[in-house]
């Protein structure tokens, strides 16, 4: 799904984000990515969204080579991403329904697949009943709920999260990690970047830790319980 | 093409949500393009004026009242004698008349009803041209001297003087019409960046689940595109309202006949929302590509 090796990264200004970075996710994987802010996570997620090209190594997400790929051909590799941020970016002008549907419209969907497929992205994360809803009127939880339903409505193969709980009451963190794994149970690959411990000492899966630019630790759940 | 509907409908959004700005940039392209149109305007019933004035060097010879048709004749004689004079050409009171006609119109030619046959008090007269216009004082002179000749009206002056206002205004109105053109590219561009900056939100979201650049890009030249057409429509509508007062207030239509614009009226309101909405494309096209191209891939931002 994603495949890293010796990948490095320096910014115009100076700052080298990245340094010899190597690592795969394979299909159906779930992936923690921590490290302290200023580490490196949001490049990774960067590089991999190909929103940043990586100064050298190779680098493949969904099988396309991100070092090679043209501009015109970004728009097509997104489309097999799902993104979910920490500030749950819903248009607020626009209700629950309404978000969901927009990342559908905007890979041309037609209507009659809109209003199949959103309700039942909807059930998915269990908004069903506030569709209708602004998200002004929900709680921060609910609000990334809506974010996962509109980065799972185009059906892609990999689910990017950026601190998905930052926002989010403690309490109800644990939530939203429970579907993003209810959704990876399902096949979608995961990755999540976080750095809340308790929430990644509790799902024992799969932990990156990135310190200062490089990978320091690459673990399973268990051990990193165990250690 | 199914989002098409959807697409134009947000670019109506963003100029409702715009209002004052696009109230704005509405405006500045209607000044350009009604001053374009007036500058227009003018040249055609300049050229349209000088038609009427019988040519450039052209001389017209009255002949005093009392003189008869024939004896008319023989003065044309005389001046045909001139070594100036190039052609001379009679024309009779009645043609005078049916020149008098076509030089009002249709609208205002029942004003000689009844001045016809015996009624008629125009003069004979001879249209004349001449080798040499350096010599003209003195050909004319000697044309003044011949027994029976009232008096003689040169039109070339005023046709020159036509074509210098006219040349004077067209070279004006042009190096005004571009800047204007300028200024309201700036101003659209700058609208739709509003537009734009306004939505960073939904440009975002809309890069993260991968629209294209040219998706993008559609509610924003549909925006351009809708300023154009309102600023074409109403300022095509002003100008034929402002042509009329003009004519009206000025008293021009008594002079000569002037370009009937309500005959070319769709066409005109059509070109001008042409030249409108490509303009508006224009801008929004510009806005836009540099609001993609700064932001990069960037638009996503983690």
């Amino acid at each position: 799904m994603i495949s890293m090796r010796h990948v490095s990264k320096t910014y115009p200004n100076g700052t080298h984000a990245l340094y010899d970075v190597s690592f795969q996710v394979q299909k159906g994987e779930f992936v923690f990515v921590v490290g302290s802010s200023g580490a490196g996570k949001s490049t990774l997620l960067k590089l991999i969204t190909c929103e940043e090209k990586p100064d050298g190594g190779e680098l493949s997400v969904n099988g396309e080579d991100l070092v090679a790929i043209k501009r015109r051909e970004v728009p097509y590799l997104r489309r097999t991403l799902g993104m979910v941020f920490q500030d749950f970016r819903l248009i607020p002008t626009m209700n629950v329904f309404e978000n969901v549907a927009f990342a559908m419209r905007i890979v041309g969907a037609s209507r009659r697949e809109i209003r199949k497929r959103v309700p039942y992205m909807l059930g998915l994360v269990d908004l069903l009943d506030k569709q209708k809803s602004y998200p002004a009127e929900l709680s921060g939880g609910e609000q990334q709920r809506v974010g996962l339903a509109r980065a799972l409505v185009n059906n892609p193969d990999l689910i990017l999260a950026d601190e998905p709980t930052g926002n989010i009451d403690p309490a109800l963190s644990f939530e939203i990690v429970d579907l993003l794994s209810e959704i990876n149970l399902r096949g979608t690959t995961v990755v999540m970047v976080t750095h809340e411990h308790n929430l990644v000492k509790h799902f024992h899966k799969r932990i990156v830790e990135i310190h200062e630019g490089r990978i320091v630790a690459d673990t399973n759940g268990l051990e990193a319980n165990e250690a | 093409m199914r989002s098409l509907g959807y697409l134009i409908k947000e670019g109506l959004r963003n100029v409702w949500v715009n209002r004052t700005m696009t109230i704005a940039s509405i405006a500045v392209l209607m000044s350009c393009l009604l001053l374009t149109g007036a500058a227009g305007l003018f040249s055609l019933n300049v050229n349209r004026a000088m038609g009427t004035l019988e040519g450039n060097n052209s001389i017209r010879v009255y002949v005093r009242q009392d003189v008869s048709s024939l004896d008319a004749l023989r003065i044309g004689d005389e001046i045909r004698k001139l070594d100036n004079v190039e052609s001379c050409e009679f024309v009779s009171k009645d043609e005078g008349m049916d020149e008098m006609r076509e030089l009002l119109g249709e609208e205002n030619a029942s004003l000689l009803d009844g001045l016809e046959g015996d009624d008629n008090w125009l003069p004979d007269s001879f249209r004349i041209s001449m080798k040499d216009l350096s010599q003209y004082d003195e050909t004319a002179r000697e044309i003044q001297a011949i027994d029976g000749v009232d008096s003689i009206y040169d039109y070339s002056d005023l046709a020159n003087q036509l074509t210098r206002i006219d040349n004077i205004v067209t070279r004006v109105g042009l190096v005004i019409v571009i800047a204007l053109s300028v200024v309201s590219l700036f101003i659209i561009a700058n609208t739709i960046r509003v537009a734009m900056l306004s939505r960073r939100l939904e440009i975002s979201i809309m890069k993260s689940v991968g629209a294209t650049n040219g998706f993008i890009r559609v509610p924003f030249i549909v925006e351009g595109i809708v300023l154009g057409l309102v600023a074409g429509l109403v300022s095509s509508l002003l100008l034929d309202f402002i042509y009329y007062r003009v004519i009206d207030a000025l008293g021009i239509d008594m002079l000569f006949r002037v370009i009937n614009i309500h005959h070319y009226l769709l066409p005109m309101v059509l070109a001008f929302m042409l030249v409108g909405a490509l303009f508006g494309a224009l801008g929004g096209a510009i806005s836009i590509g540099r609001f993609l191209k700064r932001e990069g891939g960037a638009v996503v931002g983690w």
